[in-house]
């Protein structure tokens, strides 16, 4: 006997399932959380619900400079405007091919090392929303949070600080 | 005596306010420092000159006991060491002059190679014999050491700074230790893999297992007081959020769904609650839920910054009760603040030019250990939260940071 309760409980259990293994068979498109386009898509309940990637296999150091940096403002993790032109070169890159793309997110060196983690990886997931509102799939983007480690720049003024809070780009070779 | 009413008007203003999280801290028995001489051990003059001076450095560092000459002190230690190289045997017995009563009178069998400890288990049943109360000689801190400017490690040390051990030695980055209960695991963030992963790290086995390698960031793993759950930081539904999982990784549940960024979970000391970091109201600040989830109870308003909570378990016999302490950022600077539940304030305890950072509670629930950052360079130290009085401790090259203070030694 087949109900339709029934199968919705058996896909609701296997979304679930999936979910807990980090596994992302049902590639969903979900909307993105509207940081930075105010007005065009309705912002979610409870943050960007984008299901992530599973993991590419890296070995070494991921390279930098295929892609300029996405700046950021202290303690914020929105997208200015003057940086979408970035995100829009990331995006044309990505969309060209199946490459995987990781994005990286950084703080500068000011503030406890574990909130700058979080706050880090929140930066590289505001960049993934943009990217898969401009139609790169979520499916590919991986985000890998340094917090305040690893600055482009040693140094320890304004200035050196501001080329730190940023999102790197890497598209992975095939 | 000067110390003593500088020291009493603390705590009078730390008295000032009594409330649930910031408890009432029981003074009168403990904060009165008994004055202690330290003469010495007869025997071999090398080991007994170690074994004093790591004694009277424990003596120093105890809360309890001040060090004294022996004309001034209430308590008098002597003791002698049978043996020079090898297994030796050491006697101490601490008198109380005006009685010329023993408090203590014990014969410990050590080996040279292990002085140190030997030292700090005599330390220790010395602030027992004479307050009743556990002594931290033989904890160990857990802390993130600067190998390089793009390597970081896990090291334990003795509480005293000494006796630094490499827990992790993968020429990565390693950060946020948390121990297990019973003292025999540690779970941190680790970049070994490239992405951000929670690991467990068996201090006596030796292996290494991932607790948590869920898509995006996973971190600030946190275990909770019977050792079974574990809290922490996932971003894998898209946003950092608070999760808990059992010890081996299983059975996650999601806590938090917010806009902004969860991170830095600690446990109440019944395991029942958990504070936590979240900025979706702006800035950072601290609240608390329950372990099963349901609805936050925001906890701090002011200053604008508030990170890295930190939740003390003294034990329940003590008189000191559970204090929040965290990181609270006021005029760019970053102090060591204790949460007062009843005024919703965090008072400053640790707040001068330097950035001090991320306290951890020692299991008596009386000192923490923080990181203080000077001309951008990290070093740890000791705060006695009732007298007010911070200790450097040794240097290590390079710099450390993120320190987490163990448990009791045979702690289950």
């Amino acid at each position: 006997m087949r109900s339709k309760t029934f199968s919705y409980a058996i896909i609701l259990a296997l979304i679930s399932t999936l979910s807990l293994t980090g596994c992302n068979a049902f590639k969903k498109k979900q909307p993105a959380s509207g940081t930075g386009a105010e007005g065009t898509v309705p912002p979610l309940a409870g943050g960007s619900e984008i299901p992530s990637a599973s993991r590419p296999i890296v070995t070494g150091e991921l390279p930098h400079g295929q892609f300029v940096p996405v700046y950021f403002d202290f303690d914020s993790a929105k997208i200015r405007p003057s940086e979408m032109s970035k995100l829009e070169a990331v995006a044309a890159a990505t969309k060209g091919n199946n490459k995987k793309l990781v994005i990286e997110g950084y703080c500068d060196e000011r503030g406890t090392a574990e909130y700058n983690r979080a706050l880090g990886e929140r930066r590289a997931q505001a960049a993934r929303e943009e990217l898969v509102r401009l139609g790169v799939d979520a499916g590919r983007i991986s985000t890998i949070s340094y917090g305040k480690e690893r600055p482009a720049d040693p140094g320890h003024d304004e200035a050196s600080w501001a080329k730190n809070r940023r999102d790197e780009f890497v598209l992975l070779a095939e | 005596m000067k110390v003593y009413s500088i020291a009493g008007l603390m705590i009078a203003l730390l008295l000032w306010h009594t409330t649930e999280i910031v408890a009432q801290v029981e003074v009168k028995k403990n904060f009165q420092k008994r004055s202690f001489a330290v003469t010495g051990f007869s025997g071999d003059a090398t080991v007994a000159g170690q074994l004093t001076e790591v004694l009277k450095n424990d003596v120093r560092l105890s809360g309890y006991l001040a060090l004294t000459p022996a004309a001034d002190a209430e308590f008098v230690e002597q003791g002698s060491v049978r043996g020079s190289r090898g297994d030796i045997t050491v006697e101490c017995l601490v008198t109380q002059r005006a009685t010329n009563k023993s408090v203590l009178s014990k014969s410990y069998p050590g080996n040279t190679q292990d002085l140190r400890r030997l030292a700090h288990v005599i330390a220790d049943d010395i602030v027992q014999a004479i307050t009743g109360q556990r002594g931290i000689a033989q904890t160990k801190i857990a802390f993130v050491w600067r190998r390089s400017p793009t390597v970081k490690e896990l090291a334990v040390m003795d509480y005293d700074g000494h006796n630094v051990r490499l827990i992790t030695d993968d020429k990565k980055i390693s950060a946020h230790p948390r121990w297990s209960p019973d003292g025999r695991k540690i779970i941190y963030t680790s970049y070994l893999q490239t992405f951000v992963d929670v690991l467990e790290a068996n201090l006596y086995t030796n292996q290494r297992r991932r607790l948590a390698g869920f898509p995006g960031l996973n971190s600030g793993a946190d275990f909770s007081p019977d050792g079974q759950t574990i809290a922490l930081t996932l971003s894998k539904d898209g946003n950092p959020e608070l999760y808990t999982m059992n010890a081996n990784g299983g059975d996650l549940r999601r806590l938090t769904q917010t806009r902004g960024v969860e991170s830095s979970p600690t446990w109440s000391p019944d395991g029942q609650s958990i504070a936590y970091v979240s900025d979706e109201r702006g800035s950072p600040q601290i609240y608390l839920l329950s372990r099963d989830g349901g609805e936050p109870t925001r906890l701090t308003v002011s200053p604008a910054y508030n990170t890295e909570p930190d939740w003390s378990h003294p034990p329940a016999d003590s008189g000191v009760s559970p204090m929040l302490a965290m990181t609270s950022r006021v005029g760019g600077k970053m102090q060591i603040g204790l949460y007062d539940s009843a005024t919703r304030e965090v008072r400053p305890v640790v707040a001068d030019s330097a950035d001090n950072e991320d306290p951890s509670w020692a299991p008596n629930g009386r000192f923490l250990v923080f990181a203080k950052t000077q001309n951008w360079r990290s070093q740890l130290y000791l705060l006695d939260v009732l007298a007010g009085e911070q200790v450097e401790l040794p240097a290590v090259e390079g710099g450390a940071s993120e320190p987490a203070w163990g448990p009791w030694p045979g702690a289950r």
